[in-house]
């Protein structure tokens, strides 16, 4: 009973927040919306059980990634009106289109039926599981590094891709930028620089 | 089916009064906080601090808070209004929240989840967006800019906490927190926290935004940063909720570093002592160090923050990671 | 020795070449001086060692990696031929880049990473793998159309190429959701033994297969999703758009040539009718939208758009029959786009490089030597019979017809036709147009080599086309 008032509070708020991050009227207030959908997207993956995905989307997106946007959005301060000037002519068109999606997609969807294979697989696993069931970060673990290696190498290779991407693209080596170097402030003696001289008085340098 | 996101065995009468109970000593510590922060700052700098009001001026939090409640409370016109209310209640409500999961004693935990460090990290990666609607909102430049600069700080330094509290990991093989403060640590894995530690606690200062590194609030150059804009109770909210993730911190770093609520030696006199009294003095301790810094060292310039962050303790805590595991590894102490 | 969990053995090239592309980027990011040259060079020795790695790998089929990684003779002449042309087009890039004062060293490191990007597709055997060496050659790609960055022209063809990419890579994810969903499994193998179990879910099946089919679509740059190519082509740097034209197509079909005949064999009825529409659009579009271009990239743009669809018949008629004709006439288009891009990059008017097909007026009589290889690849780019090029479009419509696909065949012959003329017009060009500026040649060893190379080819092909044909129907017959 409680489960369930929270599930659609969670999943209301979600859906209410994903709809408003395409209507805002403001883009600041879209991703705003947007992040409160992550939010809430991660309640439910702690209600199903899934804590470790709930929590690393709140950290990972939630935490960093959306700040990013956030930055970007409010750095612009685009105009969305103005863009938007146009996109109403393509409203029909839009629709159409999505209209014939979604009912292309209810059919597919109304033959669906779990491969009853995978539930034999996952049942017959669940059977042989140890006494102490293992914790989400546990059996992802488990698996991560095991039968998952080589994609999540592929993976890595990706990030670094992106990572040389965006050093080319925005890097930028400016010639006569005077810049500190502490090292160099450190070596600094006195001696170097400074020079005593001993000035009897009535005779100047 | 419900245990694990509910009420983690207590009766529900039982859990609303644990959390009034909490939030109640909470907000009593952030206001005596900030009188520990005066009469500390006072005698580091060889002054009296608070001694007016109330013997000791012990009653001064008090009527600082009666003085912000009974002032107007002043929105910019050209403030975006919601996100401009929504701001401080978000940054105060994220402080309170985190404590759900810190274990302050020995099964005196509102909820043992057992992804409670992630709780934790998460919840305090989320504080950076009270900020930036603040100064977003404010519709000033001063604002805007101290919201850049903590958001670009906050999100710098939670890299390496990331890294930091991963190493923390490797040792207790947990991310439940109760388990972590029992894990057994081996005496070398100590030794090698240490630095970690250290890094710990300077990444702790950029993320509650204190001195030395209180660039975004600035008070020299930005008038105050992203709550320049801020008055009354939505200030009073910023300010109360500076203070509470500085203890949250602080508890956040008791219970990965120094023992939580465990006693500091096994001496048989110490057994005696109540759990949450070790874990309160502990909080203490590194609340002592947050002011013995802002009272000691200058602030940092920005460009040298960044290269703090990015060139410094992302390599160094990567580094050490590797050579810790590499050492756990090598000793079979991995749990 | 270590003991691993998992064998390595056969994905031992691509961890080669991604430990040398890592060691290769450290060099130059430590490196005081620019050195993009040396490791322009360094990079085309590593992938010819990768490429003698892997010819000494067992190419019997194997799979590896808990699944997603499937070694046969089809994924290893594929790959054989990526990593050599990625060779090729990074010596025929060195002059250029010098030239162009693109100095940035990254360049030949994203090459690599791309080039792993694509050994990675040509051996997935899962979608999940699929999908990551799909976006690991895609994401190096976009960068490299974007690297003159003080170009607008190559920003709008980054920015293009990225955005439409990552919309057809969440095509991509999309149908593999859909497809996952209903299989209940994303391995290759388990997805036909899945569909092989119950029939009845065709429908959810084709569904998935509708977008994945379409994310490819516009990786290999087939009609209607082809917009993209003509500009990247033309804003890209002219090195990065001869890799664009020559290498990750081939990538591309072969990873078509995977999935149709592995996890989706059994909706057979369904993909050649897609895949018919693709190709005849795809042909139309190449033959008749570059008849008014007048610059060369996007006429090449054009072209490779007609080529795929040429290519995608062999698909269509399936069979060794079919598959090894697409591959040889693949096989032999890189050859004659690789000729014609190092021409292309030598040529300079008045210290520019060239852009325009007017420019090359006149071309017979300062650089006779030069156009008379232009000629012979243009000669076989438009299929005209003594040239590889005919061999290629011979075998293909010939399956065509075998297969029973009269109508593509007739369209294919119609649509060189039309195209034809526009190759020939370049020869015309060149031979019987008045001069009008000079035109400067530029010597460079590498890209002249690149340049012998694909001419050897396409003659050598001319006097005995069938050895090749014979290997690639070889490596086909590995995916049934």
């Amino acid at each position: 009973m409680l489960a369930a008032l929270i599930f659609y509070l969670f999943a209301g708020i979600l859906s209410l927040s994903a709809l408003m991050v395409i209507t805002a009227r403001n883009p600041v207030h879209s991703v705003l919306f947007l992040i409160l959908a992550f939010f809430n997207a991660a309640g439910l993956f702690v209600m199903l059980g899934a804590e470790f995905i709930g929590m690393l989307l709140v950290i990972v997106y939630v935490g960093a990634v959306a700040v990013l946007f956030l930055f970007v959005v409010m750095m612009l301060n685009m105009e969305f009106k103005e863009l938007r000037k146009g996109s109403m002519r393509f409203i029909p068109v839009g629709l159409l289109l999505g209209g014939v999606l979604l009912t292309e997609l209810v059919i597919v969807y109304q033959t669906w039926k779990i491969n009853p294979k995978v539930l034999t697989e996952t049942l017959g696993d669940s059977a042989a599981a140890p006494e102490v069931p293992l914790t989400n970060t546990e059996a992802l673990g488990q698996i991560l590094y095991t039968d998952y290696i080589y994609i999540f190498q592929g993976a890595g290779m990706i990030l670094l891709v992106a990572m040389i991407g965006a050093i080319v693209l925005t890097l930028r080596e400016r010639s006569g930028l005077k810049r500190q170097k502490v090292a160099d402030q450190q070596k600094r003696q006195a001696s170097d620089v400074l020079e005593i001289k001993k000035v009897t008085p009535g005779t100047g340098i | 089916m419900l245990e694990y996101y509910t009420f983690f065995g207590l009766s529900i009468p039982v859990f609303l009064v644990g959390i009034g109970v909490l939030i109640g000593a909470l907000l009593l510590s952030v206001a005596y906080l900030t009188y520990f922060e005066r009469k500390v700052l006072g005698a580091m700098q060889r002054r009296q601090g608070p001694m007016t009001v109330g013997p000791l001026g012990l009653l001064q939090p008090i009527a600082d808070g009666l003085k912000l409640f009974s002032k107007e409370t002043i929105i910019p016109s050209a403030a975006h209004r919601a996100v401009f209310l929504i701001a401080p209640m978000l940054l105060f409500m994220l402080a309170l929240i985190a404590w759900a999961v810190i274990p302050v004693g020995a099964q005196m935990v509102l909820s043992n989840i057992n992804v409670g460090i992630l709780y934790l990290f998460a919840v305090s990666s989320m504080g950076v967006y009270g900020v930036i609607m603040a100064g977003w909102a404010s519709n000033s430049r001063y604002a805007f800019l101290g919201a850049m600069r903590s958001a670009s700080q906050m999100v710098s330094y939670e890299v390496s906490m990331g890294l930091i509290i991963v190493s923390v990991l490797l040792v207790c093989g947990s991310l439940n927190l109760s388990e972590i403060v029992l894990a057994e640590r081996p005496w070398f894995a100590q030794i090698l926290l240490i630095p970690m530690f250290v890094v710990f606690l300077v990444s702790i200062l950029a993320e509650t935004n204190r001195a030395p590194f209180d660039l975004p609030e600035g008070e020299s150059e930005l008038s105050g940063g992203f709550m320049v804009e801020y008055s009354s109770m939505t200030f009073a909210l910023f300010f109360l909720g500076e203070y509470a993730n500085m203890i949250l911190m602080s508890g956040m770093t008791v219970v990965l570093f120094m023992g939580g609520w465990l006693a500091p030696l096994p001496l048989e006199a110490f057994e005696y002592v109540p759990g949450i009294v070790w874990f309160v003095l502990k909080t203490t301790l590194v609340l002592f160090f947050f002011i013995w810094a802002r009272a000691t060292f200058p602030r940092y310039r920005y460009d040298q923050l960044m290269r703090l962050g990015w060139k410094v303790f992302l390599p160094f805590t990567l580094g050490w990671i590797v050579l810790m595991s590499g050492t756990l590894l090598a000793f079979d102490a991995l749990p | 020795m270590i003991n691993l969990p998992i064998s390595i053995d056969a994905i031992i090239p691509e961890i080669t070449l991604a430990c040398g592309a890592m060691f290769l980027l450290i060099i130059g990011a430590l490196s005081k001086r620019i050195i993009t040259n040396t490791l322009s060079y360094a990079a085309v020795l590593l992938l010819i060692f990768t490429f003698f790695l892997l010819v000494s790998l067992n190419w019997d089929t194997s799979i590896s990696m808990n699944g997603f990684f499937v070694m046969d003779s089809f994924a290893g002449l594929i790959k054989s031929a990526v990593l050599l042309s990625m060779a090729g087009v990074l010596a025929l890039s060195t002059g250029y880049m010098k030239r162009e004062e693109i100095v940035a060293f990254e360049y030949p490191i994203l090459v690599l990473l791309s080039t792993l990007g694509m050994m990675v597709m040509v051996s997935a055997n899962d979608l999940l793998s699929l999908y990551i060496g799909l976006e690991l050659q895609s994401l190096a790609l976009y960068v490299l159309a974007t690297i003159r960055r003080n170009s607008l022209r190559s920003a709008e063809a980054g920015i293009k190429y990225f955005v439409l990419g990552a919309l057809s890579s969440g095509m991509i994810l999309f149908g593999s959701s859909i497809i996952y969903g209903f299989a209940g499994t994303t391995n290759f193998t388990a997805i036909a033994e899945a569909f092989s179990a119950n029939p009845d879910m065709k429908l959810g099946l084709s569904m998935g297969l509708v977008f994945l089919l379409s994310g490819l679509a516009f990786k290999i740059s087939a009609a209607p999703f082809h917009m993209w190519t003509p500009d990247v082509y033309e804003g890209a740097p002219t090195s990065v758009t001869a890799l664009f034209a020559i290498v990750p197509k081939l990538a591309a079909l072969a990873l078509m040539m995977r999935i149709f005949c592995e996890p989706f064999m059994g909706l057979q009825d369904m993909w050649v009718q897609i895949l018919w529409v693709l190709s005849v659009a795809s042909m139309l579009v190449g033959a008749f939208a570059a008849l008014t271009q007048e610059n060369i990239k996007r006429l090449l743009a054009y072209s490779s758009i007609g080529n795929v669809g040429y290519a995608l018949i062999g698909i269509i008629v399936g069979g060794t029959g079919g598959l090894g004709a697409t591959l040889y006439y693949f096989l032999i288009y890189m050859a004659m786009t690789a000729g014609t891009f190092g021409i292309i990059m030598s040529l300079r008017r008045e210290g520019a490089s060239l852009e325009k097909i007017e420019s090359l007026e006149g071309m017979s009589k300062t650089h006779p030597v030069q156009a008379y290889v232009l000629a012979i690849l243009m000669f076989s780019m438009s299929g005209i019979p003594p040239m590889a090029g005919f061999f290629g479009k011979l075998f293909i419509f010939e399956s065509a017809i075998a297969g029973g696909y009269i109508y593509l065949a007739v369209l294919g012959v119609v649509s060189s036709v039309v195209a034809a003329y526009y190759y020939l017009r370049i020869i015309k060009v060149m031979f019987f147009d008045e001069q009008v500026e000079e035109l400067q040649y530029e010597t460079n060893v590498p890209r002249d080599a690149v340049i012998i190379v694909s001419i050897l080819i396409i003659t050598g092909l001319v006097l005995m086309p069938e050895p090749l044909l014979i290997m690639t129907q070889n490596a086909t017959a590995s995916l049934f």
